[in-house]
């Protein structure tokens, strides 16, 4: 049952495994506290739809399952922008129109097709837990290069007198800009699926070393 | 009697919609007069801050004025000094972004120059036109509108100040050509705050 958990963080991560949600993730990814706040509202979402999805599979027509699902998370998604506006003014206006638009992010769509619709809330639960942190891990490693390579900044949330950014010394004053446009997000997001890639190869490598050394013991 | 299955089929997605939209109501109820709440104080906050800059200490903002002929100038508040003599205006302005309309306040000496500007409710894209929410942003702006003409153009700018508006090229131009006209209307209105602005 952890499986359902752990699939989303790395093996099958949304965003440089599956490869879904990437328009918000790239458009985002600019400073590293859009990344958690629009990680947070996907986590939200997610878990909202996967439950009643789940919960009313039976109950949902087979032919007008998709704009149900459309329906379900279109709410949570409403009621994620309500809240941010209402009681986190600055984040909704620094991730502005990105939140409506998580209601046609296809991770949360596909996983209500893919998952939600077929297994049982706990699954669901974990799926939605797992994915949507995934999703958050994938989006604030991009945004982490991209604001410190393209602005030299780390931008979190402001608390106290600390107004939420670090500089970092070298890099802002004269940052690769090129890295935080739309092309640096690209760039990016290559080079970490490369990385991803590789690394699942070398996985897949070992796992096949492995099982043939112990082919090759059980026939010595 | 049997019911056709396109009516059951129709009726179950009619009582999802009907449950969300309730749900909706609700969180709707509890949210709304919090949301207006913020948005009144942003203004405020606004109007304050950029009274602020104007130069003239104890500087009052009047009331609202509705404006009827503008597209882009929304509201405008005069401003008087202690003595009561008239200093400029802040305006409430509308521009064309990336991402729809951007809302801005700008404040205006009476011979139409821009002493302080900020940016308030917009759609840009965090990390580009976002960065014109910074009060930095604004300094490209500030300080023209009367001897010389608001930047409305790459070509205006000085070398250093281009690498600031890349990415953003349309959030530079929607805010320059928004508070070029704030100018121009400031100027059409003379010394007398409340005439020309009904």
């Amino acid at each position: 049952m952890i499986r359902e958990f752990t699939k989303g963080l790395f093996k099958e991560n949304p965003i440089f495994v599956i490869a879904l949600g990437l328009c918000p993730a790239l458009a985002v990814s600019t400073q590293v506290v859009n990344a958690l706040g629009m990680g947070a509202g996907v986590i939200f979402v997610l878990l909202g739809s996967n439950i009643f999805v789940s919960l009313l599979k039976n109950f949902i027509p087979e032919k007008v399952r998709i704009p149900a699902y459309i329906v379900i998370i279109a709410s949570f998604v409403t009621i994620v922008d309500l809240v941010m506006q209402a009681y986190s003014p600055s984040l909704s206006s620094s991730l502005g129109v990105f939140v409506q638009l998580i209601v046609v992010n296809c991770v949360i769509l596909g996983r209500a097709e893919a998952f939600a619709n077929q297994n049982t809330l706990g699954n669901s639960v974990l799926d939605a837990l797992g994915m949507g942190i995934g999703f958050t891990l994938g989006l604030v490693l991009i945004s982490l290069i991209r604001e410190v390579f393209g602005a030299g900044t780390i931008t979190i949330f402001a608390f106290g007198s600390f107004d939420g950014v670090i500089e970092i010394p070298g890099l802002s004053e004269s940052p690769a800009r090129v890295i935080g446009l739309a092309t640096g997000a690209l760039l990016v997001m290559g080079y970490l699926k490369g990385l991803f890639n590789w690394m699942e190869a070398k996985r897949a490598g070992e796992r096949g070393n492995s099982a043939s050394d112990g082919a090759g013991g059980s026939a010595a | 009697m049997k019911i056709p299955r396109l009516v059951i089929v129709g009726g179950k997605l009619a009582l999802i919609c009907t449950v969300a939209a309730v749900v909706l109501a609700l969180v709707n109820a509890v949210t709304a007069p919090v949301i207006i709440e913020n948005r009144e104080r942003a203004l405020a906050e606004g109007l304050a801050a950029v009274a602020a800059q104007s130069g003239v200490a104890g500087v009052q903002v009047g009331e609202a004025q509705p404006t009827t002929d503008s597209q882009v100038v929304t509201t405008a508040y005069p401003m008087t000094s202690p003595g009561g003599a008239g200093v400029g205006f802040i305006l409430q302005l509308v521009g064309n972004g990336y991402g729809g309309d951007m809302q801005l306040l700008a404040g205006y000496l009476e011979n139409g120059e821009l002493f302080s500007a900020r940016m308030m409710e917009n759609q840009e894209t965090p990390g580009l036109g976002k960065k014109a929410e910074s009060p930095a942003y604004m300094l490209m702006y500030v300080g023209h509108g009367a001897a010389t003409r608001i930047p409305t153009s790459k070509n205006d700018l000085p070398a250093e100040q281009v690498d600031s508006i890349t990415g953003a090229t349309i959030t530079f131009l929607g805010v320059g050509r928004a508070l070029a006209e704030g100018s121009g209307f400031v100027k059409t209105l003379g010394v007398e705050p409340a005439g020309g602005t009904q």
